[in-house]
């Protein structure tokens, strides 16, 4: 037993199930461990890098590789929900100035509508009106 | 200790496509390091990873901020796709058994043993699932013991216990390789 507790079989029971890296070992027991190895550092040395030569060879066997296009694909499977919602943030101010737009476009149809009265109609105007509806004009016709 | 994928998630949940990007290049390196070594076929660890995806597009409007890890519950979902995957190998394998067994080093795999990442692989592919999980967990994805074991669905102790006996399977199945 070492002074704070850890027992040797403790020590390399850790060592052999999460590696010679006490830094991977369980955070409860990292200071216990450091103290384990302070009282007997070569022992404690020895039963690290034994694991770690197990460490050593596990690393020799490499992640796969992406294939080309794999993220593109998997990108590519991802929704857009908040593109509609995007489109209507972008509209929303859009939508507000067509909507003035209109209301002062309605408003000098309007305007214009009542002030036509004051406009005498004469005969100029109604035959020019008659000469675009008919594309010809009466003096072309006669 | 907050969740360091939480803003990314956050982000993807409203379709902003360069978090979508940013998302898949942090995980699916570490989808395809998981999935690759509990299947050990490169092929089908891009399928698990592009599944696993579908279930982040899925899951990430709806997801609730504190009430998990995401790495957590990604590895959960890639596991769980792994499993069924190795379910279907042994209902394959039951109902069509391989002429021989393509598991662990013997004196007729001489050319794989110039290849310690190879050795390293058909030991791991020989060990019982559930030790495998363990070591792919804690030893390649880095998760810590409590988080490992709650991938899992296991104990802190059941999962200490797992990787002391794959570990020590391990070391017997490359106990040719001089250095161990």
């Amino acid at each position: 037993m070492t002074p704070d507790g850890m027992t040797p079989e403790r020590f390399e029971t850790l060592a052999e199930a999460y590696g010679g890296d006490v830094a991977r070992w369980p955070d409860a027991e990292r200071e216990a461990a450091a103290q384990a190895m302070a009282a007997r550092p070569a022992w404690a040395q020895a039963a690290l890098a034994r694991a770690g030569d197990l460490d050593a060879a596990l690393d020799a066997y490499g992640p796969p590789r992406a294939a080309a296009g794999l993220m593109d694909r998997i990108v590519a499977d991802a929704p857009t929900p908040r593109r509609a919602w995007r489109w209507t943030g972008w509209l929303a101010p859009a939508g507000l100035g067509a909507g003035l737009a209109a209301a002062c476009a309605a408003g000098m149809i309007l305007g214009a509508r009542l002030s036509t009265p004051a406009i005498p109609e004469t005969d100029s105007v109604v035959t020019a009106v008659t000469a675009d509806d008919t594309g010809a004009y009466p003096d072309e016709e006669a | 200790m907050g969740d360091p994928d939480e803003e990314l998630l956050s982000r993807v949940a409203t379709g902003d496509p360069a978090a979508v990007r940013a998302l898949v290049a942090r995980k699916l390196p570490r989808l395809l390091s998981l999935a690759g070594r509990i299947l050990g076929d490169r092929q089908e660890a891009q399928d698990v990873a592009q599944e696993a995806f579908l279930r982040v597009w899925k899951q990430a409007p709806k997801w609730r901020p504190g009430a998990a890890r995401f790495d957590t519950w990604l590895h959960r979902v890639a596991l769980n796709l792994c499993y069924d995957r190795l379910r279907r190998r042994r209902e394959v394998a039951y109902a069509d058994p391989p002429e021989r067994a393509d598991e662990g080093p013997g004196p007729d795999r001489g050319l794989m043993a110039a290849d310690t990442g190879r050795r390293v692989g058909a030991a791991l592919a020989a060990l019982p699932d559930r030790q495998r999980e363990a070591i792919v967990l804690c030893h390649y994805q880095e998760l810590g013991n409590i988080e490992a074991a709650a991938v899992m669905g296991v104990s802190v102790e059941a999962l200490e216990s797992l990787l002391g006996r794959g570990r020590r399977a391990l070391r017997a199945a490359l106990a040719d390789m001089k250095e161990l």
